[in-house]
């Protein structure tokens, strides 16, 4: 935890520090005769050097602990790593790309159908054969497309982007 | 008291027809399945319902997000005792009890303690909302700016101190991050777009929806991928109705965890976890066998399911009264009422006084239904724990996508609910707590607006800030917190108390 309290810290005093800067940056007004106390850039500001002096509470915090801190906790054996960077890459693939480069029904039947073959095809505990699991990926696919299109826009009249 | 019961009685004859309870009956099962499912929290439950029945006549929207939050925090308690898994973060400190009840097969009396805490705690933070909203909202209406600019920083503070477990300077990160993220857009004096540089998404600022629906939805998805899969339930075989004597002879407890529930509920951004731990702790500390807590006490599982249901109502009072939210779901809830047109705040008893009463009325109705679905469903609503996570998790994350999108038709809030959803992940990942972040998001255009206005009011003398008496209270609460959460503050006083206590001093004679 210390190194990332200690990665944490320092992005958040440039955060902080940038933020001001770019507050003091921000239009006065002075020439429509505002009140000086009014102006865009003060609550920023300060949240800013609020945000900085968090960030530099921290960094004194991680760097005053860490001779006593022992070596990184060996990662959790439970954790799934590739797994969750397969699940950011398919999510976001989906919500950046297909959403708005497809019509929303065929990107959200690729995506699902995609989303189950690729998890289930790599499960530990697999029962089903590859062709069965697409099978069925298949069809949970093109049903939650349809039945999530007809229900956004059939009866609450949203619209699917 | 009795124009309230009178008023009271009123609301649930408007509320009551049968569209009305057919509503509340599918919105309320609904939002159990919600809690019930790990992925899907009461939070997420009730942005993704926003936008659905934001074309709705504004009383059947709020019955049914108000149904889907009752339901929700009382469902998450089915999976933490079912599954070790609790449905919402409320639900954490039912499955410390809950679980080893379910595994020494009494799962069926673990439900139904639940069903009679969540039904009798969301009844007693009932008659507080009926109490104290009209009370608190006149007492409000002496607020000016520099009251609610310190009602900001106050919900910020306590919600960040009280949420982040043991490490209050990250909840604290979190809140003014939220307070930042709210910055960006145009700002409400001047109408300058803050952090726009020039783009016309960013000018019109975050939205409040696709950053919940990131942070609650996006997150909990990678979560529960990154983690490994729960395994399915057993069967409840024995009975689910509770022993009337059993639940009688706790009603000290309920009573203390129902009105701790409410209190927690009422103070911005703590709400429903904080109730469900807080009241645990209590009843602990009270209680004549502490030995069986963790291990299946039916003591500590009511406690903790009042505590989380008593302050659902409990959070919705500062939603009415002061346009501030008293949890996470709350904030959905408050910027529902917007969207819908209901103006909540201070004068709402003035220009919307039977309101506050509608909505009693509709949380009765909801705890009833819990009730009903808690006693009579036991056995579908298994059901629902059945369905394989990794078939779940894309339909999830493909309800976040079309719910950030419905309410302005915008791709751009898609990509803000990806972004915040990503970041949420690696903040909780490293320790930081979202409700902070979210009550932040909510407050920052509050504190942004009264704080300069409240300069102009005194011509930028700070004096008013801290003498005015309510003003004098918060900021006095706002430093007791930030000192009680400070590591050296509290190290402090450790070696005072040392240094003066008698066994010391014995010492020091030596």
């Amino acid at each position: 935890m210390a190194r990332t309290d200690l990665a944490t810290s320092l992005i958040l005093i440039a955060l902080g520090l940038g933020v001001l800067a770019e507050s003091l940056r921000m239009p006065r007004y002075e020439s429509l005769g505002i009140n000086p106390y009014t102006v865009p850039g003060i609550v920023p500001g300060a949240l800013g050097v609020i945000l900085a002096l968090f960030g530099a509470i921290m960094l004194v915090r991680t760097l005053r602990t860490r001779g006593a801190a022992q070596a990184a906790p060996p990662p959790s054996a439970e954790a799934h790593p590739v797994r969750l960077a397969l699940a950011i890459a398919a999510t976001l693939g989906y919500g950046f790309v297909l959403v708005g480069w497809l019509p929303f029904r065929w990107a959200t039947f690729l995506f699902v159908t995609g989303f189950i073959v690729l998890f289930e095809s790599r499960a530990r505990q697999r029962t089903r054969s590859i062709a069965r699991i697409v099978g069925f990926a298949v069809v949970e696919g093109a049903v939650v497309a349809l039945a999530v299109g007809f229900v956004f826009e059939r009866i609450f009249l949203v619209r699917l982007p | 008291m009795f124009e309230g019961l009178t008023q009271f009685f009123s609301a649930i004859v408007a509320v009551a027809s049968w569209s009305a309870l057919f509503t509340v009956a599918w919105a309320t099962l609904l939002g159990i399945a919600v809690g019930m499912l790990p992925g899907l929290t009461a939070t997420l439950g009730l942005a993704l319902l926003t936008t659905l029945t934001f074309k709705l006549p504004a009383g059947d929207a709020i019955l049914i997000l108000i149904s889907m939050y009752v339901g929700a925090i009382y469902g998450g308690s089915r999976s933490a005792i079912l599954l070790n898994i609790p449905g919402t973060p409320a639900n954490a400190a039912t499955s410390l009890d809950g679980f080893p009840l379910a595994r020494r097969g009494l799962a069926g009396r673990a439900m139904g303690i639940s069903t009679a805490g969540s039904f009798l705690g969301t009844i007693i933070g009932m008659i507080a909302l009926a109490s104290f909203a009209p009370l608190l909202a006149e007492w409000a209406l002496s607020f000016q700016s520099y009251e609610f600019f310190w009602l900001a920083v106050f919900g910020v503070v306590v919600a960040g101190r009280l949420t982040a477990q043991g490490d209050p300077l990250k909840g604290w990160v979190s809140g003014f991050l939220g307070l930042l993220v709210a910055m960006v857009g145009q700002e409400a004096i001047y109408a300058y777009p803050r952090f726009a540089y020039g783009v016309t998404d960013l000018a019109g600022g975050f939205g409040l929806l696709p950053v919940l629906v990131g942070v609650f939805g996006f997150t909990e998805v990678l979560w529960v991928m990154k983690n490994p899969a729960y395994q399915a339930v057993k069967d409840a075989t024995d009975s689910v109705v509770p022993r009337v004597r059993e639940v009688l002879q706790h009603w000290v407890t309920i009573i203390r965890s129902g009105l701790t529930g409410t209190f927690m509920g009422l103070i911005p951004g703590v709400g429903e976890d904080m109730g469900s731990w807080v009241s645990y702790a209590l009843a602990r500390n009270f209680s004549r066998k502490p030995e069986e807590y963790g291990d299946g006490s039916i003591e500590g599982l009511m406690s903790a399911e009042t505590g989380n249901s008593a302050a659902v109502p409990g959070a919705i009072i500062p939603v009415l009264t002061l346009a501030v939210p008293g949890s996470a779901p709350a904030a959905v809830l408050l910027a529902a009422l917007f969207i819908h047109g209901v103006r909540p705040g201070p004068l709402i008893m003035i220009e919307n006084p039977t309101f506050v009463f509608e909505v009693v009325a509709m949380v009765f109705f909801a705890s009833l239904a819990i009730l009903i679905y808690g006693l009579a469903l036991t056995k579908p609503l298994l059901l629902i724990l059945r369905v394989p996570y990794l078939k779940l998790m894309p339909i999830i994350f493909v309800l976040c996508v079309v719910g950030a999108y419905a309410i302005t038709s915008r791709l751009f809030d898609v990509w803000v609910m990806l972004g915040f959803g990503v970041l949420g992940f690696f903040l909780r990942q490293v320790g930081f707590p979202m409700a902070p972040l979210v009550l932040g998001v909510v407050l920052g255009p509050i504190l942004d607006v009264n704080l300069r206005r409240g300069l102009v009011l005194s011509d930028g003398d700070l004096t008013p800030f801290f003498t005015r008496p309510i003003s004098a209270g918060l900021w006095i609460l706002i430093a007791i917190t930030f000192l009680l959460g400070s590591d050296w503050f509290v190290g402090r006083m450790r070696k005072l108390g040392r240094r003066f206590s008698p066994q010391r001093s014995e010492d020091d004679t030596k």
